[in-house]
């Protein structure tokens, strides 16, 4: 359900949500939720499932539950787009959590920052923490270990006997993890590791470091 | 003027233009002038156009006497073609009879390719004879007071019927129709239709089931005996020529003695790539063809296309590669062979492209066969027998497309709205609803206005409205704009425009190739060497590049299969193979081929159904030979994986082709106990074939169509710079929150039926598994890949399906590096 790495003498979990708890400072880091996404493509005619809304915000509450961390940061893309019904939907869920919420704003996130201000959740473009730098795109800063969101990370796995699987991931380097997309109905983009990254799929409701091969 | 004087006013206009009206022509006439409905089986270049053309003009000169000094304005007829590309040719023939016999009638094109001004032009004043496409059609209904625009029209011809029946735009004409009917009181609809196996089916499709329509209607045949000479061109040394290969460049230096010594050649591939690598071919090696040689497919520009088509009746080219692009209409007298490279894989394709040839009454058609790879020889073989036994397949018409359905009811609800009880009865009588349920009717009705079949009230659900006096509409002005774009997607991928940076359209790719590319790649496209600069507003941006390229685009639907007449046929030739009796000359330049399978494995005689395995670096390969075409072969393949994938956890990927399937595995299937267990039963057949649906991804492919139709997924506006306002996704995600969601809804259920019905043809597999019942399994183990398993397992388009758990598959698996 859960691997754990060690960065920089910190230790971080890696929870098959999707999201990861660093330890020391009982913060937790939640990427790409896209809330809002299916009311967004109802609203203009596309006929998403409803029930899908529903399941983010559980699976939120779910993993919160799990690691009941101090903070929880929002590496962006937090709303897909403009202000909609489930906008209420979120008021609602913000009331039940306990921990200070934090949103590092992503290109989605359109919606004014007094609605988020009102709700008591502090933005920010990027957040660092010791050597630590929280942004949504991916970024090299010299003397920093970055956190980000954004590409929605996946790898194609293949096997013998031409088997391939394509997974959502963790994507790791010696200076920066991107964060899997933590939504429903939000999608993957499939990178390419080399020898120096560390990669951890996502099965279902267990995690993976996966084997690199020439 | 009573009949007989208008059948002289026709009658006249043949003999000043030295014709005689053939038969068909003439019963044609009748029939309409009498108020019929019908379908007229007439292939290309027989003069069908005049056959409808006709009594179209003569029954408004009947009921206007003044025809020649006073118009009577207003739509008239419309004619239906699938191809826009055609509707040039219609309306010259058209012009020329309406010009001929003085009657001031008018006619005019409507397609994508008519300019919005023409088109408002049109719609304050319709020309008397409407050419259009299907598509197009639907817009005309998605047009505010479009009753008014058909309330006199007489007549709608559907033109190469048989192309649009069995495919979803044959689904939207039947709805048209239905809609036609109750707008245009004096309607007759004809359908005009190149030889099938169904035509009786084909007219009942076309004027609906159990109607008054279909009770008032005649078929005519139209019998011309036309001499079909089909040659295969076979390699000189069989020894090596390859055992795999879609392409058939081998024999290239084969075809040019053929185009030397005939007028104009047309050379059919099979796709697009194919067409553009043998154009690119023939000119490296013969540079003397350069500007004597052309090419002609579905994706190259208008200008260019239209270019080719009149250098083709010029005499001007000496040889076109193409694609189905030119299978159908347009008559090219001067072309006097045809040569197919790679297997045609139905019997009328092949036949209406022999037709090409010789157009002429009377003429003998040519028609060359080139193999791509050794084993297609056999089907060469068989190909011979089809041709001189007139075997045709039938095309399977559609039924219960919610998809193309709930877009019709969009379509009608954004014009001037509708009344369901009205719209139902119409769409009951159509052949492809017939079975359409009261329930599934306001599902569909709940699901336009809803988007679900409940009310939530955060929902913001927005798309058709109930008005105070129960009227359907759409008011929103975005909702109706995206709908009228996504209707002509109904054949839709994703296709992007190619475009010189400097501006100049040169055609049209599919999404799925230009991702793969990155800045400063060169490809080939329409015969030339392009380098890609960027994507722009669903546009990529290229130069010209002198560098040479292997990179071609692949278009997507480039796979067919064979009907199960040809399956048969080709079983005949490879029995006669094992047999070694009344060898064709293909079958005895296979001799080679057959003694290594032979001596590898065996040939198969008609009691033998033959297993081989072996192992090799890619896995353990288990191969089946049915010899019943793909889509069995895909069928059988799941099934068969599914119930051995139940004895023990294990994961596949299966290959198909013609000729059988594979199930390649990391593991050894113990073929024994698949024996012993008797897993080619046609027991609870139904319901495994079901549950391995679920295992392997053909519905999830299904589902991208249905999705894009009934407009749950925004394809975007072509070529227009309007942004999208985060409303694009793509269908596998939707796909999946339909699984874990709403797995009852109707578009997710018919992505399954789609695939029972149109792809695995659940019909053919039992009959196919009853055959393999009473016949003596041969399992052979090989120690090396024979000569019949080469073109399967080497083919890369594969199914998966899997017993087994994620976790344990995802140990045995690694990532594979970036190449630095």
């Amino acid at each position: 359900m859960t691997e754990t790495i060690r960065i920089e003498n910190n230790t971080f979990i890696m929870h098959c949500y999707g999201a990861l708890f660093w330890k020391e400072k009982s913060f937790l880091i939640i990427s790409d939720v896209h809330l809002g996404k299916v009311s967004h493509f109802r609203k203009h005619g596309a006929a998403v499932p409803q029930s899908a809304i529903h399941k983010n915000f559980e699976l939120l509450s779910d993993v919160i539950d799990y690691f009941k961390p101090d903070h929880v940061c929002f590496l962006g893309d937090l709303f897909h787009s403009s202000i909609n019904n489930e906008w209420q939907l979120f008021e609602n869920w913000v009331a039940t959590i306990n921990s200070q919420i934090l949103l590092v704003i992503g290109n989605h996130d359109i919606i004014s920052p007094v609605k988020y201000e009102a709700l008591h959740i502090k933005l920010a473009s990027e957040i660092i923490i010791d050597n630590f730098l929280f942004t949504h795109h991916p970024e090299e800063r010299e003397k920093f270990y970055n956190f980000s969101g954004h590409i929605h990370p996946a790898i194609k796995l293949k096997g013998s006997g031409r088997q391939i699987l394509k997974l959502a991931c963790f994507f790791c380097s010696k200076t920066q993890m991107i964060l899997p997309a933590f939504g429903e109905f939000t999608g993957t983009y499939t990178l390419q590791p080399t020898k120096e990254h560390q990669v951890f799929v996502i099965a279902k409701d267990e995690i993976f470091k996966v084997n690199l091969s020439e | 003027m009573n009949r007989e004087e208008l059948y002289t006013i026709a009658e006249n206009w043949f003999q000043e233009n030295n014709w005689t009206p053939f038969k068909f022509q003439k019963d044609t006439w009748k029939a309409f002038l009498q108020g019929k409905n019908g379908l007229l089986n007439a292939p290309t270049g027989s003069g069908k156009t005049y056959a409808l053309w006709f009594p179209i003009i003569l029954n408004y000169i009947k009921s206007n006497s003044e025809y020649q000094t006073k118009h009577k304005k207003g739509l008239k007829a419309i004619w239906i073609t699938p191809l826009r590309a055609l509707s040039d040719e219609i309306r010259q023939s058209a012009d020329r009879v309406s010009q001929d016999l003085g009657t001031q009638m008018t006619v005019g094109i409507r397609t994508g390719d008519t300019s919005t001004k023409e088109r408002a032009s049109q719609k304050k004043n319709m020309p008397d004879l409407l050419i259009t496409t299907p598509e197009s059609l639907q817009l005309l209904l998605a047009t505010k007071g479009y009753a008014k625009i058909f309330k006199d029209c007489t007549a709608i011809v559907v033109d190469e019927w048989h192309e649009l029946l069995g495919t979803k735009r044959g689904v939207q004409m039947e709805l048209a129709l239905s809609r036609l009917k109750a707008t245009s009181k004096k309607l007759r609809i004809w359908g005009i239709s190149a030889t099938i196996g169904n035509l009786d089916q084909a007219r009942e499709v076309l004027l609906g089931t159990e109607s008054k329509a279909l009770e008032n209607s005649v078929l005519i045949k139209a019998k011309l005996n036309k001499k079909i000479t089909v040659k295969s061109v076979i390699p000189k040394k069989m020894e090596t020529f390859p055992w795999r290969g879609h392409l058939g460049l081998h024999l290239l230096e084969d075809i040019i003695p053929i185009i030397n010594t005939s007028k104009t050649t047309l050379l059919f591939t099979n796709t697009r790539s194919q067409c553009e690598i043998w154009f690119q071919k023939i000119l490296e090696s013969h540079p003397e063809f350069a500007g004597e040689i052309a090419m002609h497919h579905g994706s190259i520009n208008k200008e260019t296309r239209l270019w080719v088509e009149q250098a083709i009746r010029n005499s001007s080219l000496k040889a076109v590669v193409c694609t189905s692009s030119l299978d159908l209409g347009v008559d090219f007298a001067p072309v006097e062979t045809v040569i197919q490279i790679g297997g045609p894989k139905g019997v009328a394709r092949f036949l209406q492209r022999a037709g090409r040839s010789g157009h002429r009454p009377g003429k003998e058609s040519v028609i060359y066969f080139l193999p791509t790879h050794a084993i297609e020889l056999i089907e060469a073989s068989a190909l011979q027998q089809a041709v001189k036994h007139t075997v045709v397949e039938d095309r399977m018409p559609y039924l219960s497309s919610y998809d193309v359905l709930l877009q019709y009811l969009t379509t009608l609800a954004i014009s001037d709205g509708f009344y369901p009880n009205e719209i139902y009865d119409e769409v009951v009588k159509t052949f492809c609803y017939q079975a359409l349920t009261k329930e599934e009717w306001q599902w569909l009705l709940n699901f336009v206005v809803m988007g679900s079949q409940s009310l939530q009230t955060y929902d913001e659900y927005k798309k058709v409205e109930i008005e105070e006096d129960g009227k359907f509409k759409v008011n929103n002005r975005g909702i109706a704009m995206r709908h009228r774009f996504q209707i002509g997607t109904i054949v839709g991928d994703a296709n992007l425009t190619v475009k010189y940076q400097k501006g100049g359209y040169i055609g049209s790719i599919e999404e799925f190739f230009v991702s793969k590319l990155s800045p400063g790649d060169i490809f080939t496209f329409a015969g030339r060497n392009l380098e890609f600069i960027r994507i722009k507003d669903m546009q990529v941006h290229v130069r010209n590049s002198n560098k040479k390229t292997n990179k071609v685009p692949s278009w997507m639907g480039g796979r067919l299969t064979f009907s199960a007449q040809m399956s048969d046929l080709l079983r005949e030739e490879l029995y006669k193979a094992s047999a070694n009796k009344k060898l064709s000359p293909e079958l005895k330049a296979l001799k080679p081929i057959f003694d290594r399978q032979q001596k590898e494995s065996i040939v198969p005689k008609p009691n033998e159904f033959l297993i081989e395995t072996f192992k090799s670096r890619d896995g353990y390969h288990h191969i089946f030979y049915p010899f019943e075409g793909r889509f069995v072969h895909e069928a059988m393949g799941s099934l068969l994986g599914y119930r051995i994938s139940l004895l023990a956890p294990i994961t596949f990927s299966l290959a198909f082709n013609d000729y059988g399937f594979e199930l390649l595995s990391d593991k050894e299937i113990d073929m024994q106990q698949v024996l012993d267990n008797n897993l080619f039963s046609t027991d609870y057949m139904l319901s495994d074939l079901q549950k391995s649906l679920n295992a392997t991804e053909m519905a999830r492919r299904k589902f991208r169509d249905i999705a894009v139709i009934s407009g749950l997924v925004f394809t975007g506006y072509p070529n227009k710079n309007i942004k999208m306002k985060h409303l694009q996704s793509n269908s596998q995600l939707l796909f999946d929150v339909f699984r874990d969601y709403e797995a009852d809804n109707l578009l997710f259920k018919q992505a399954f039926t789609e695939t029972f019905e149109h792809q695995l043809e659940e019909g053919r597999l039992r009959l196919a598994l009853e055959r393999i019942e009473k016949q003596d399994i041969i399992w052979k183990s090989c120690s090396k890949p024979t000569p019949f398993s080469f073109p399967i397992i080497t083919d890369r388009l594969r199914e998966k399906l899997s017993s087994e758990k994620l976790a344990d598959r995802i140990k045995r698996m690694t990532a594979i590096l970036m190449k630095k």
